[in-house]
Formats: C-alpha cells, structure tokens, sequence
C-alpha cells in the first residue's frame, strides 16, 4: 500500500512542484494525470526514493521513503520519464545490468530479460547496440527494464510517449499481465481509460481529484461537450459547456463544434460538479 | 556490497566502450605516446623509461578521470543516476563499477606500453608487481575524486570541459613524464594533489630512476582512503 500525507516539495531554486499532497493510492494500477509541469515527475521521483521531499510523509509498503528507502528500493522498480540508454550498450546489456542492481541471479536475470524484451518485440534488436535503435524503441526498453524486474511496485513516468499504437498495444497489455502495482503518469486519455483502477489528476502541485474513470466521468453522464459556444468553462482559448444530450439540438447548425463527453473533459472541469 | 553488480556495470560501461567505442581507448593513448615520442627524440632516448612508466599512468588516471564528465551525463542527461537510486545498490557500488569499467578499459593502453617496456628492458619482477598495486591504487582513488566532482556539475552542457581541465591538471602537467625530482619541494607537494603524481613518483622509484621516496607511498594511501571517504560524504546520490 502507498500513501501519501501532507508531501510538498520546493526545489532548491525556489519552484514549488508539490503544495501538500495526500492520498492512498489504489492496490493495481494508478494512472497520474496533469498537465505539464503539473507534478506528476515530482511526485514519481519522491516516491521512488529518488528525490527528498520538503516535508510530508510517504509510505510504501509501510516503509517510509525518506527514513527507510532501502527498504523501499527493493520492493519496487521506477523508470525515469527522461531515461536515455547507453548508446553502446545493447538492450540486453541494460536489462542485465538494471536486474543486477536489484540483486537479481544471474541465470534468472537473463530468462527474465529475454521474457520482458520478448513481451514488447524487442527480441530482434536485443543486440543491437542503443544508439542504433528508433526512439521509441529505446523507450520500450526501460518498460522491458521495468517489467523484467518482477517487482512487487512499478513505476512508469510516461511510458509510452513517443510509442507507435502497436507498441502501445504491448505495453498495455503487458502491464495488464503484471501482478505489481503500477502507478504511472500518462498525457493519454485512452491509456488512462484502458489501463488504471484509480486516475488521479495533478494540477499546480495539488491533487485536484481522483476515482476511477467511471466516477470522474459521472458528473457529465448524459451531457455532450459544445465546443467555441462562450461557456463557462475556458481552456486554451476554447470556451466550452456541458448540456444534456437532448438539449444538444437547439446547437446544430450554429458555428459550435459537439463532441461526446471523454477523459480530458476532467482537465476542464477539474473534477468540479458540471453544471449546464 | 553488491559486487555481482560492480561487475555488471563494469561491462555495461567499460567492455562495451573497448568493443564499441575503440576509438577513444586509442585517443586517450594518443597524448602519452606522443609525449613519449617528443621525449624519446628531445632526450636522445634518456628519458624514455620516464615516458613508458609515466604512460601507463597517464593512462590509468586519464580514463579514471572520465568519470567526472560519464558520471555526469549519467546523472544529467542519460537519467541513469535517477533509475540506480531507486534499486538496491548505493553509490559506492557505482562508483567501483565505473572505476572497474575504466581499468578494464585502460587494458590496451598497458598492453601497449608492456610492449615498450619489454622492448627497452626497463621492468623486473619487482617493479612490475609494484606498478599493478600503484596503477589499482591509482584507480581507486582517481575514480573517487572524479565521482565526487561530477556531483557538483550541474549541467550538461558543462560536462565534457570537466575532464579536460582535470586531465592536463592531473596527469599532463605533473612530474609523470619527467623526474620528479626536477621540481622544488614544495611544488611537488602541490602536484601531490594529484594521485598521478604520486603514483608516479613511486613508479620511479621501482624503476630506479629515481629516488624511493617512503613518502609518496603513505600519501597515495592516505589519498586514496580521504577520496573515498570525500566521495561518500560529498557525492550526491539521492537528490535533495
Ligand atoms: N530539478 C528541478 N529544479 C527546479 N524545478 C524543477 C525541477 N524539476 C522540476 N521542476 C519544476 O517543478 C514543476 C513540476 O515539474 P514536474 O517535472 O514534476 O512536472 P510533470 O507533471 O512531470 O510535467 P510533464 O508532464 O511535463 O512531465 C515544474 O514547474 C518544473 O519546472
Ligand atoms: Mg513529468
């Protein structure tokens, strides 16, 4: 179990990435949600023993992060949403590098690197050294990293961006395959759908709101997005409402743009009750 | 102390770099052999010995001291600092594969100037046991330094200057290619900042070239057991 209480983090040039965060975290699979600069990273990174935070507390598996990481350390893997392989190290060379310093064997080591590489078609360019490898490839090789690791908390900062759709199929379909907890970060909506028990959405260092994807969906049940109308809810320049799907008409031929409701609908309400 | 992973990260980082990167194992030849051949015509062949044991230090501290720009880009742009923090291993750990990495690395260059110095008969048995005890030493504590500088680079785009700057510092203009006895004491001891210095003070010594000096064998000890111990006070591992 993870939880979250009272987090903050201010980095040493002043930015405030985190203002008091508090959660409990569900026991599969979390999808953390924000906007740029929202957090998410912040948040992963405190998370993962990787970055103190200010003040607050974090618990993983009842171990404290900031008194106890080691304990910590082993039981989860985190992949850095920055990550870059070695350019001369092969895909095969990192997993068995990254395995060892979680005090994986050496034999199980490789069966799981072959297993993980193989999950996500990596068992072609498996000897092909990084620097010759597309760019999403090289980001599926940190999500083999971590799924090779077999550890019981994963953490994913944005695992598939830069992923064609195929490879985004892998990646979803191995992370529905793990027993681990997974809690990553995703600027996909249909990731975030397909994926997480539990969405949570991060905005200005706060969690705004979480639930699962049905519950964050509930306050537009039966509404439609009517789109460039002069409503009451703005963001980049757009102004949008939300009215009742039979309400919708009185719009047609108008010079607005109707759209069904979906995931990204949150980021314009933040969570909040919609009203017409 | 993960020593399983010590060696994995000395593959991943040094045998890789001897199997695909050839060129800068060659590169980082490239200034001792020259200075060798300078010193080799200017002194009508005198100084040849200083030059070949001189090189093989130069070799060893050159490579250690890539460390500061690796360890960096490592930390910085490459996130590979962020995704060791959170496994089992701690930065000495990291720190001994890198510096195993760069021995294994360094193999070539120490091949190369075994040649020279059996060409030109300048090794017995006793200096050449000793030169693999001052070249570990030399290693160590080399590495050591390096990691703790890396810490304090802060960006990228500063990363590749450190080694250079380091390099010529450390192991160019010290007495590694000449007699240290050339220089006035208290010069030498500021060179002795530098575990080269020191490494090859004794290296001239076991060759004969000149004076033993007692001295310059506690201080790389003592050198290399502050450096590590600077290492994992002021090393940043986890980032605040
Ligand atoms: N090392 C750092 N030093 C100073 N400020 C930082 C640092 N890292 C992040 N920040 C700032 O903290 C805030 C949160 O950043 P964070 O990386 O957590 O966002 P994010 O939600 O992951 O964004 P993105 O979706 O772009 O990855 C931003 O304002 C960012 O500029
Ligand atoms: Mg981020």
């Amino acid at each position: 179990m993870i939880e979250i209480r009272g987090i903050r983090k201010t980095y040493p040039d002043g930015t405030e990435a985190l203002r008091g965060v508090s959660h409990r975290f569900s026991e599969h699979v979390t999808c953390i949600l924000g906007r740029n600069g929202a957090g998410k990273t912040t948040l992963i990174r405190i998370l993962s023993t990787q970055l103190l935070p200010t003040s607050g507390a974090a618990v993983v598996n009842g171990y404290d992060v900031v008194s106890q990481p080691g304990r910590v350390r082993g039981i989860i893997s985190s992949i850095p949403q920055e990550a870059k392989p070695s350019g001369i190290a092969t895909p095969m060379e990192h997993c068995m590098m990254y395995l060892s310093a979680r005090g994986m064997g050496l034999s199980e080591a490789e069966r799981e690197s072959r297993r993980a590489l193989k999950a996500l078609d990596l068992t072609e360019v498996m000897d092909k050294p990084a620097d010759e490898l597309s760019g999403g490839t090289k980001r599926k090789l940190f999500v083999a990293m971590a799924l090779a690791s077999r550890a019981e908390i994963i953490f994913l900062d944005e695992p598939t961006t830069g992923l064609d759709p195929i490879s985004r199929l892998e990646v979803w379909s191995a992370i529905k395959k793990l027993k681990s907890q997974v809690i990553l970060t995703t600027h996909y909506m249909e990731e975030a759908k397909v994926l997480s028990d539990e969405v949570v959405l991060v905005e200005g260092g706060r969690i705004i709101t979480h639930g699962t994807v049905a519950q964050l969906l509930a306050p537009f049940k039966g509404k439609v997005r009517i789109e460039g109308d002069g409503g009451r809810y703005r963001l980049g320049g757009l102004s949008f409402s939300y009215v009742d799907k039979a309400k919708a008409k009185r719009f047609v031929g108008k010079n607005v743009t109707i759209k069904p409701v979906d995931l990204e609908d949150i980021f314009v309400t933040r969570g909040i009750k919609v009203e017409d | 102390m993960k020593i399983r992973f010590i060696w994995e990260f000395a593959r991943f980082y040094g045998i890789t770099a001897l199997r695909r990167a050839t060129i800068y194992s060659i590169a980082i030849m490239a200034l001792p052999l020259t200075l060798l051949f300078v010193f080799y015509i200017i002194s009508k062949g005198a100084l040849l010995p200083y030059a070949i044991a001189g090189g093989m230090i130069a070799i060893v501290a050159g490579n250690a001291l890539t460390i500061a720009s690796d360890a960096a880009f490592f930390r910085l742009e490459l996130r590979m600092q962020d995704l060791l923090v959170a496994t089992q291993i701690g930065q000495t750990e990291y720190m001994l594969g890198m510096a195993l990495g760069d021995l294994i690395f360094s193999l070539p260059g120490i091949a190369v100037y075994l040649v020279l110095g059996f060409a030109f008969h300048i090794f017995t048995a006793y200096s050449l046991a000793l030169t693999a005890v001052i070249l570990l030493f030399l290693a160590l504590s080399t590495a050591a330094l390096a990691f703790t500088l890396s810490s304090f680079v802060a960006h990228v785009r500063n990363v590749w200057g450190i080694t250079t700057i380091l390099s010529i510092g450390l192991t160019t203009l010290p007495p590694i290619f000449y007699p240290y006895t050339l220089l006035p004491n208290y010069v030498l001891w500021i060179f002795a900042i530098s575990p080269a210095t020191l490494a090859a003070m004794l290296a001239q010594g076991a060759y004969g070239l000149s004076p033993v000096s007692v001295n310059a064998a506690i201080a790389l000890v003592a050198e290399t057991v502050l450096l590590f111990a600077a290492s994992l006070k002021f090393a940043r591992w986890r980032e605040l």
